[in-house]
């Protein structure tokens, strides 16, 4: 196990950079998980760490020792790749085994540590098959025992559950945090699915076009994101966006959102004339409340204890970040609400003024 | 999908006239081997002999050269075969893995150069060889062959390395393998139908060679393949077209032994379980 440090690692393809100048501190036995959408560098980023592409410039530490020029089998990481990338020539002994034997390690040992590795993993059966006689879920565990084998310094994944049905997903989810858990090696993970990233992570890097947009834990993520895309991009369904002009007075600052004057403390403006406001849908709640306005519902999808209540947002209604939800269905509540609702029909919603979240317009950074 | 009868009736009607166009020559060669010159000349000719001469077979084998020349053909074609898929795995491992500056057009230039018939490159390479004191020697096939057969193996095998996925290179070489060693170890014997596809394509075009054996060869009757030798059983006056024929179905059968020999590794399927 070893801390890993990125410094300034970029890469460019001719003149098109892809990773934008990268730096990272990663723990001893941290869990990081890199996530973004498609093309923002996240995987670029991971095949740098594993030695697979080299990096235009900056060092990489795995450890006390740099290994930014060094190949991927002198590294000491291992790496579980999107489709398994199992040798279909090989049997599951001898795919577990592969790293081993290309150390020089001897027969016996081998023979214990894949025995061990299949006994974790709970693929002691299988030892003798190929790859193509095993299910998908096998094959993952296959392939993360080919990993922990080696005992690397590192795990690197690179989106190990997204060939995965929804069901198996969230199984392996758990058996690889219990693995973490039980091995305490330094992973790098990435993914695209911000559920994974906030489930499994001790801190996650967002990504957006080579650039990282914010590192926090899961929660500071989700309670304080840096900006409107970090914003949009955590949270499902995604956080809703209003423009709103400041207005200032004797009184102080404030801004109008659905009718409702709301003052704003001006040392959070910086001076911002036009603000965009973000109100995550599970903030709204049904009935009267600090801020209270009426809505005539456009859709109304029923989950059974809870309600996805869309709404027209008028001509204020933003749509920012990288949300996977139709913004032409306009603003969303998530309301706790197993009751009959109708499309059309009159309903007030209310919500805390103090859970808003604000934006500058212009640079679409937070402003707190 | 459930076909009707009449669908069922046109497939298998489409099979059966499209197996026995292909076999028909097959067939007629054995007919006429087996046949004695008098049935061949008559008319109209008969599909079965009434005396079969199987006989043909042993007497060709007795009083001509067949063993010599079917080793002839056997140590040419291996040696193209082997020589050729050495450069092009290599070759076309690069073609597929490397993105090289100007990569693209020499691959098309590899393959401009199979364009070019074989009647075309004879005469330089005939005067290549002569250069080289090599007229006669089997290793003039070897060279001439290979300069046939490589580029098409190599965008053969271009094809079939850009169908396996490059993780599991990236696996093997995180897993302790040199670029060379994730090819040989992990990239080859992923590849064997391909490659034993390829090899089988390479050992036929050797194996089926005239012009190049008859050019460079005819001096030497020591080093005759086998369709070169053949092709003497002609006589002046009068040519016996059942021993030719007999001649002939030797010189077919090998290659039917290999083929079904490598029929097991050219299923593909092999990559499979390797990804999702």
């Amino acid at each position: 196990m070893a801390n890993i440090s990125i410094r300034n690692v970029h890469k460019s393809y001719g003149a098109h950079e892809v990773l934008k100048p990268f730096s990272l501190e990663i723990a001893d036995g941290e869990f990081i998980v890199l996530v973004g959408p498609s093309g923002c560098g996240k995987s670029t980023m991971l095949k740098i760490l594993a030695g697979l592409e080299p990096a235009s410039g900056g060092a990489i530490h795995l450890g006390e020792r740099e290994v930014t020029d060094l190949a991927p089998g002198d590294r000491d990481i291992a790496m579980v790749f999107q489709n398994y990338a199992l040798y279909p020539h090989l049997t599951v002994r001898e795919n577990i085994g592969f790293g081993l034997k290309m150390r020089g390690t001897p027969k016996a040992e081998i023979e214990r540590r894949v025995l061990e590795a299949a006994r974790i993993l709970e693929v002691e059966k299988y030892l003798d098959r190929r790859p193509k006689d095993l299910s998908g879920g096998q094959r993952q565990r296959v392939a993360l025992g080919r990993a922990i084998v080696r005992q690397p310094l590192a795990f690197l994944m690179d989106e190990p559950l997204s060939n995965l049905d929804a069901k198996l997903r969230v199984h392996m989810r758990a058996e690889i945090g219990a693995l973490h858990q039980r091995l305490g090696v330094t992973t790098v993970y990435v993914t695209h699915d911000q559920i994974e990233a906030m489930t499994m992570a001790d801190r996650v890097v967002i990504m957006r076009d080579g650039v990282i947009q914010q590192i926090a834990d899961p929660d500071t993520l989700f309670q304080r994101p840096d900006n409107l895309f970090v914003a949009g991009f955590i949270g499902s369904p995604g956080m809703n966006f209003l423009s709103a002009d400041v207005e200032r007075s004797a009184g102080g600052a404030s801004i109008t959102l659905f009718g409702n004057r709301i003052a704003v403390d001006e040392a959070r403006l910086s001076g911002a004339s036009t603000v965009i406001a973000g109100i995550r849908p599970e903030h709204f709640r049904l009935g009267e409340g600090l801020a209270t306005f009426a809505i005539r519902p456009s859709l109304v999808e029923s989950l059974g204890s809870e309600k996805y209540v869309y709404f027209d947002g008028g001509e204020h209604m933003v749509a920012a970040g990288e949300s996977e939800d139709d913004k032409s269905k306009g603003l969303i509540a998530r309301l706790a609400h197993s009751g009959p609702m109708a499309e059309g029909e009159g309903l007030v919603l209310s919500f805390d003024p103090a859970e808003l979240h604000l934006f500058d317009a212009v640079s679409e950074k937070a402003l707190r | 999908m459930n076909r009707t009868p009449l669908q069922s009736l046109a497939l298998y009607g489409t099979v059966i006239l499209l197996a026995a166009l292909i076999l028909f020559p097959v067939y007629w060669l054995l007919v006429t081997a087996i046949s004695t010159s008098a049935e061949l000349s008559q008319l109209p000719p008969s599909f079965w002999p009434d005396d079969a001469q199987w006989s043909t077979f042993a007497k060709v084998w007795e009083e001509r050269p067949i063993p010599l020349w079917l080793l002839n053909s056997m140590l040419a074609a291996i040696g193209s075969v082997a020589l050729s898929m050495v450069v092009s795995v290599l070759a076309g491992y690069a073609l597929s893995r490397f993105s090289i500056r100007g990569g693209h057009s020499l691959g098309l230039f590899i393959l401009t150069a199979k364009m070019l018939p074989a009647t075309l490159l004879v005469i330089p390479l005939f005067s290549i060889f002569r250069n080289f004191g090599m007229i006669g020697s089997l290793w003039t096939l070897v060279l001439a062959h290979s300069t046939l057969i490589i580029p098409f193996t190599t965008w053969m095998l271009k094809g079939y390395f850009d169908t396996i996925p490059r993780e599991l290179e990236q696996a093997a070489m995180v897993d302790g393998c040199s670029p060379m060693g994730a090819m040989v170890r992990v990239v080859l014997p992923v590849a064997t139908p391909g490659l034993a596809a390829t090899s089988l394509y390479a050992f036929v075009l050797s194996w089926a060679d005239y012009a190049y054996a008859r050019t460079f060869l005819v001096n030497a009757p020591g080093s005759w393949t086998a369709n070169l030798g053949i092709t003497t059983m002609r006589g002046e006056y009068t040519t016996d077209w059942n021993e030719i024929s007999a001649a002939a179905v030797f010189v077919a059968v090998p290659i039917i032994v290999i083929y079904l020999f490598l029929e097991r590794y050219l299923v593909g399927g092999l990559t499979a379980g390797a990804e999702k």
